[in-house]
């Protein structure tokens, strides 16, 4: 597979208080690391919210899917206020609420429903890179 | 029966996507509050902090923090500084790491058994901060002015349990003026209890004051009326009855 350098990037909120933004952390992670390493890449939100040069830099020009927890959306809010270009902006009780049957309880580590939504959640996210990408 | 806030700890952490120690970050701040001291702690999500969640800034100007950074960046330090008050302590992942070299996390996304028992190592040292906060007497920031002193010079920084940025307001208290602590965002919060009456109001305002403050026991109604007087000001001052 060839590295493409217009990589999108992929950020999560990883909201801490709740099992939804540890849902999309984990998303993201399965993405950027395993199914589309290549195409994908992350940055700390809270770096490119702080004015962190070197991370503004590698956001800047990039597509970003953006991540929520909640309906609150502080990814997209936050990457928008950092001038990123949110070319995508996914939340995590969407995908629950596609899927009432996975009902995730623990925050700090995900239980069997958590896993299987993050799974989900990772395939929307890589659809939303290829179609991101073929727009390209 | 008014319920009298707990004295907690505010823990902020970075929980930075891209390096395995913001998933450190992350975990020991979770083990803290779930395991440790779940009864003194509780967390405020960073992102909604740097957005503008009113209500995290405030809880982060009431309460003392700590911020758990994984990296020198330092971004949940800064993030608390700059939107609420200077954090009364910093954890630093990767300084703690630098003493465990042996622990190393597998990856951002699996910790892995080192990387797990490197968060149990920063999670007892957040723990053991939150004992040191906790420790000291809310009242160590109480600061009693000399009567020739003018109010103006109220300190801003002088709350040892948060390390600073909470500002003080001076009140006449039996002729003598005293500075108290956070006496702004107490009674911001005291007035959105609309549904109280003013004699529970009052017992509310003494009662957070005192969290935040030493009250002598032996003026403690000198202290009531000086406070319920501001307040009553205050509560004039915002158009409410």
């Amino acid at each position: 597979m060839v590295e493409r350098n217009n990589k999108v990037m992929v950020i999560p909120c990883s909201g801490i208080g709740k099992a939804f933004g540890t849902i999309g952390r984990e998303a993201a992670h399965i993405v950027v690391d395993e199914t589309r390493p290549q195409a994908t890449d992350t940055v700390c939100l809270s770096a490119l919210v702080m004015g962190d040069e070197e991370t503004r830099i590698r956001v800047q020009g990039k597509a970003c899917i953006t991540i929520d927890g909640c309906p609150i959306g502080c990814a997209r809010k936050n990457v928008e206020l950092a001038g990123g270009t949110v070319a995508r902006a996914l939340r995590v009780v969407d995908t629950y609420k596609e899927h009432h049957e996975l009902k995730p309880k623990a925050v700090t580590e995900l239980d069997d429903a958590g896993r299987q939504l993050a799974q989900i959640l990772a395939q929307q996210i890589a659809d939303a890179v290829d179609r991101i990408q073929e727009a390209e | 029966m008014v319920d009298l806030p707990k004295r907690k700890v505010g823990i902020i952490s970075c929980s930075g996507e891209e390096l395995p120690e913001g998933t450190v970050s992350r975990l020991a701040t979770r083990l803290v509050l779930e395991r440790l001291r779940q009864e003194q702690t509780v967390t405020l999500c960073l992102p909604l902090f740097l957005a503008g969640g009113k209500e995290e800034r405030a809880f982060a100007k009431f309460y003392p923090t700590i911020a758990v950074d994984g990296c020198p960046k330092l971004c949940a330090a800064k993030a608390t500084a700059a939107y609420s008050a200077e954090p009364a302590a910093r954890i630093v992942v990767s300084e703690i790491a630098a003493r465990y070299p042996e622990l190393k996390p597998e990856s951002r996304r699996r910790l892995g058994p080192g990387g797990t028992e490197l968060a149990y190592k920063v999670a007892e040292e957040i723990a053991a901060r939150v004992d040191e906060i906790l420790a000291r007497p809310a009242g160590a920031s109480l600061v009693r002015l000399g009567q020739d002193t003018p109010a103006e010079a109220a300190p801003e920084a002088a709350c040892s349990c948060q390390g600073g940025g909470v500002p003080s307001k001076v009140v006449q208290v039996a002729g003598s003026p005293v500075a108290i602590l956070a006496l702004e965002p107490i009674m911001a919060q005291v007035l959105t209890h609309k549904d109280l009456t003013d004699e529970s109001l009052r017992d509310k305002l003494m009662q957070m004051v005192k969290v935040y403050n030493s009250v002598p026991p032996e003026q403690e109604p000198e202290y009531a009326e000086a406070l319920w007087r501001e307040f009553v000001a205050y509560r004039t001052g915002n158009g409410m009855r």
